[in-house]
């Protein structure tokens, strides 16, 4: 009874005590030093190997007895289950702890490691079923180190049937990528079942290795696209794809007798309770491996997969600081940090603590000593040559940061967690940081353009949580190179873009000489000035008096004498648009009166929407001006100005390929507008919109329980948009082939004309590198937009006569944005 | 993915406590005429797709505040906070996005850390209502702004309620008393 009385308070410590409480006795209350047994088995199964100053062997043996010793208490029991599972799929690093404790636990009590077999069987078969291949994955690597206590091969003929199914799947398609997901799967679990204290597995290992080598070896033609380098521009840096690396890795560890040497092996020093003798796995009470169903053929699930390439932004340093890609324990390592990142978004504080923490989750030979700086890393070289932990953890985040064609989760959530790491241990990270961002600054040329935009905002970002401190000096003797070359632009764009979240003088007061220069005058100002206050100006009185009227919002019929009188003017000048000049005077004056902020400018372009509707319906080229408008009147301060263009495309006072055609042929400059950023991050958003739309439409197309007419009302809308985005594509993909080959008739302009002016070349590879990032994401809309309409229901289907479905719930399209932000 | 009913480790998506305890004290107060609606505080909040964000400086603008928090996701609507009286930001502010999930995404990532060198606070709130943009302090801000003690000058200094009385003293004092 005064168990049960204890139970009903809160886990940790006592009971709070409410302020209604207080009408009622209120006894002096003890403090109570006893937790329960359960809440303590659950605590120490959560913190598992977390702490340095604990053994994490005493962790699995200590929990596997106690445990094993109240097994008749259903609460323990079930904790114990329930919360190993949730680990195994939670925190991946603990795998090898969760499951040497179940080990230790089941010599002791067969029962318990029955139970926890079927309950991971269950979710096993859950997750096939839906075609989680992540979970699959780690469920399988949890049951790979169970191995001994299975009757016959245990895990192998799972693996073969995985494997059977990725043969089926790449002989019907050379494109399928599910194929490549469970050959993962298979590699990423031998070296968990060669690690488990079995025996006698070598041969099936190998035999498997053999098979999977055809798969993995063969490149696969995406993942030239997905590279970080592409091999056009760099071809010694372009990564190998994760699965050939780990096939190659894989055979090298087998032909060393599976040393495995940065793995855990947590169960290693158990002891048998009688004889004290190293305990051997070999005897104990054999369990056939759980009945799981692999469906043929396997779903896919809603997470669209890719090839993935390995990225260390650490490669190649003059003392290795992370572990070569010739070593197995690269891939071991980071795949499972990637899982911790990428499952744990939910806590960036907790992702960071275990990335901090990565040290108690390998092998203590694994690691230097936390916080040792890079140059003693020197002195350290030997033959044993031990890593530096916070070089492999920011690596895993970085890759997942550069993940193409898109990361898991938005971006911003890997600056957070970089952000989190620096916060908990700054001594240690901010090196390790500034070492890799000179990596990618070196790389920027041939770095995939996407890649090196989301490397510009993480710095910028990053760079906004501390103060905005960075060693500028060391680029100072860049500063002299051409305003287009890709170093000076993303210096150029680092800056605008720290602004944009600051402001113009305190980032000045942070840079260093020479740099303040880069940061003009007009940047610094919060209003930009009203080009018609300059009696010079054209237009000026015009533009003047417009300008009046919108500010006190004047009516429609004000307005209209002034926009004639300017193109009259502009008429009699001889002006062949008079709509330009006319446009230019009242977006501007609309820039000039809602300069104050966001909210004023859009509640101008609210009260001036019809007018400019009609503009951008009347005349192509005056559509056009209203974007250089904005364009000219924020020109120090570009943020402002492609977030005005964002809104009036929301407007649809702006079409998409209205904003392509300024950028890439009205405003093109023989290809040099392709070297800044804000116009890359101004075309990505503009196509993102479009893609985003069509990826809805596509998801109204493919929802479950659609029938005649609506059927045929939703493809026809989806086959206009999708005409309508391939023809965006087409238009990026025909304006800038030609910037990429020279052709552009700017381009032929420029100097003699013979396209050997040192810019030329840097303007060619702009070209080719905007190229390969528009090709890609034209590639990746289309192959999501075939995969969903595959298994949407076909054309003319009827509603059947009796509505009852019921199981809508696995249709449900994931309409995630691919392309967020 | 996960399909766990419950997570290794806390959630950063949750209400606040704050939120939780205002609407849980209410439930106490008028406890029969609230009870079924005040039942389950975060049902409110199951579709919210604004967020309150707090903490701002007061010179914090509208476009630094939507370039940090479009880092989540499309923003509908930004609302900011102001004083009452003079019309003028007073630290806070709502931003609603079109989605729920963005929100969530922002209280995730965003929450917590900085803008304009200061951390700032994200809260779900269930949507934003005319009036709420004002700050609710006697003197026209937000209440905090009152009674703070310490010095803190991108919110206007002392605590307003403070520095009058501050300021009162001193004139006594210069006045030869």
């Amino acid at each position: 009874m005064a168990e049960n009385d204890r139970r009903n308070q809160s886990y940790r410590g006592g009971r709070k005590r409410r302020y209604n409480d207080d009408d009622f006795d209120r006894r002096p209350q003890r403090r109570r030093y006893e937790e329960p047994l359960f809440v303590q088995v659950r605590r120490q199964l959560l913190t598992i190997a977390e702490s340095a100053a604990r053994r994490a062997e005493d962790d699995v043996q200590g929990i596997a007895k106690t445990v094993t010793d109240n097994y008749d208490d259903d609460e323990i029991r079930r904790d114990f289950v329930n919360i190993s599972l949730d680990l195994v799929l939670e925190q991946p690093m603990k795998i090898p702890f969760i499951a040497g404790t179940v080990l230790v636990a089941h010599s002791l009590k067969p029962e318990l490691g029955s139970e926890v077999l079927s309950k991971a069987a269950e979710a096993l078969q859950k997750y096939i079923d839906i075609g989680a291949w992540r979970e699959v994955k780690l469920l399988i690597r949890f049951l790979g180190i169970l191995q001994p206590i299975y009757e016959g091969d245990g895990v192998f003929p799972l693996l073969e049937e995985l494997f059977a199914r990725a043969v089926d799947l790449q002989t019907a398609s050379s494109e399928d990528l599910l194929g490549l997901e469970l050959v993962k799967i298979i590699q990423f679990t031998i070296p968990y079942v060669m690690l488990s204290p079995a025996s006698g597995f070598e041969a099936q290992a190998s035999a498997l290795l053999e098979k999977t080598d055809i798969i993995a070896s063969t490149p696969h033609a995406l993942v030239d696209l997905v590279n970080t380098f592409s091999p056009e521009e760099n071809q010694e840096a372009a990564g190998q794809s994760v699965i050939s690396l780990m096939q190659t890795q894989l055979q090298g560890e087998a032909n060393q007798g599976w040393e495995l040497k940065c793995l855990p092996r947590p169960w290693k020093d158990a002891r048998d309770a009688e004889t004290d003798e190293p305990k051997s796995f070999e005897s104990v009470t054999k369990v056939p491996f759980p009945t799981v169903t692999v469906p043929n053929p396997v779903p896919n699930g809603a997470r669209p997969l890719f090839p993935e390439v390995y990225l260390s932004v650490y490669a190649n340093q003059e003392v290795d600081t992370v572990p070569a890609i010739t070593d197995i324990s690269s891939s071991l390592i980071r795949d499972t940090l990637v899982d911790t990142i990428n499952l744990l978004d939910f806590n960036r504080v907790a992702t960071a603590k275990f990335l901090i923490d990565i040290d108690c989750y390998f092998t203590p030979t694994t690691f230097v000593k936390r916080a040792t700086p890079f140059d003693r890393m020197r002195e350290l070289i030997g033959e044993v040559q031990p890593w530096k932990p916070e070089d492999v953890a920011v690596d895993a985040v970085f890759s997942q940061l550069f993940q193409l064609p898109a990361s898991e989760h938005k971006l911003v959530y890997y600056h957070s967690v970089l952000t989190e790491c620096c916060k908990i241990a700054p001594a240690a990270i901010a090196p390790s940081l500034g070492r890799a961002i000179r990596f990618l600054y070196n790389s920027l040329e041939t770095m995939d353009l996407e890649l090196s935009n989301r490397f510009l905002d993480w710095f910028a970002h990053h760079l906004s949580n501390f103060g905005f401190t960075w060693k500028w000096s060391e680029w100072t003797d860049d500063l002299d190179l051409p305003a287009i070359d890709p170093r000076m632009a993303f210096i150029q764009g680092a800056l605008d873009k720290e602004i944009r979240l600051s402001f113009a003088q305190r980032i000045k007061g942070t840079l260093p000489d020479p740099y303040p220069k880069l940061i003009t005058a007009g940047k610094e100002k919060d209003t930009p000035d009203f080009k018609y206050s300059s009696e010079m100006a054209p237009y000026s009185k015009e533009g003047q008096e417009l300008m009046q009227l919108i500010r006190k919002k004047a009516s429609d019929e004000e307005i209209q004498p002034v926009i004639a009188a300017i193109e009259d003017q502009a008429k009699s000048q001889g002006v062949d648009d008079p709509k330009i000049p006319s446009t230019d005077a009242f977006v501007t004056s609309l820039c000039f009166v809602g300069s104050k902020s966001l909210s004023h400018v859009l509640s101008c372009i609210e009260r001036s929407k019809d007018r400019l509707l009609a503009i951008g319906t009347e005349s192509q080229r005056a559509r056009c001006q209203i974007i250089t408008s904005v364009m000219d009147y924020w020109v120090d301060q570009p943020g402002i100005a492609i977030n005005i263009i964002d809104k009036l495309l929301n407007y649809t006072i702006l079409s998409p390929l209205s904003v392509l055609e300024w950028a890439l042929s009205e405003s093109v400059a023989a290809g040099t507008i392709l070297s800044k950023p804000h116009v890359f991050e101004m075309i990505s958003a503009t196509v993102g919109k479009v893609t985003n739309r069509m990826r809805q439409i596509v998801a109204a197309r493919g929802q479950p329980g659609l029938y005649e007419p609506q059927l045929s009302v939703i493809d026809e809308t989806l086959a206009r948009e999708r005409t309508d985005m391939q023809a965006l594509f087409k238009y990026i993909e025909d304006s800038i082939v030609s910037i990429a080959a020279g052709s552009n008739d700017e381009q032929m302009e420029r100097g003699d004309g013979s396209g050997t002016l040192p810019e030329d070349a840097i303007i060619r590879q702009w070209g080719r590198r905007w190229l390969r990032v528009f090709r890609r994401k034209a590639a990746v809309e289309e192959s999501f937009i075939s995969d969903a309409l595959a298994n949407a229901t076909p054309l003319g289907t009827q509603a059947p006569a009796v509505s009852g479905r019921e199981d809508a719930a696995d249709g449900d399209l994931d309409i995630a944005d691919a392309d967020a932000q | 993915m996960s399909l766990l009913a419950v997570n290794t480790v806390d959630r950063l998506d949750r209400p606040s406590a704050y939120y939780v305890s205002k609407n849980k004290r209410r439930r106490f107060n008028d406890r029969e005429e609230d009870e079924q609606q005040q039942e389950k505080p975060d049902d409110k909040l199951k579709n919210a797709t604004t967020l309150y964000v707090g903490n701002l400086s007061f010179y914090t603008t509208e476009e630094q505040i939507h370039e940090l928090f479009a880092k989540c996701g499309e923003i509908k609507r930004l609302v900011m906070g102001l004083d009452r009286f003079n019309k003028t930001p007073c630290g806070f502010c709502f931003v609603e996005y079109y989605t729920h999930q963005d929100a969530l995404d922002c209280l995730k990532y965003i929450g917590g850390t900085k803008l304009d060198e200061r951390i700032i606070r994200t809260d779900l709130d269930p949507g934003f209502e005319e009036g709420r943009q004002f700050g609710r302090g006697k003197s026209g801000g937000q209440v905090r702004d009152e009674y703070r003690e310490e010095y803190d000058p991108g919110r206007g200094g002392y605590g307003r309620a403070y520095d009058e009385q501050r300021q009162r003293e001193e004139d006594e004092y210069g006045a030869g008393r």
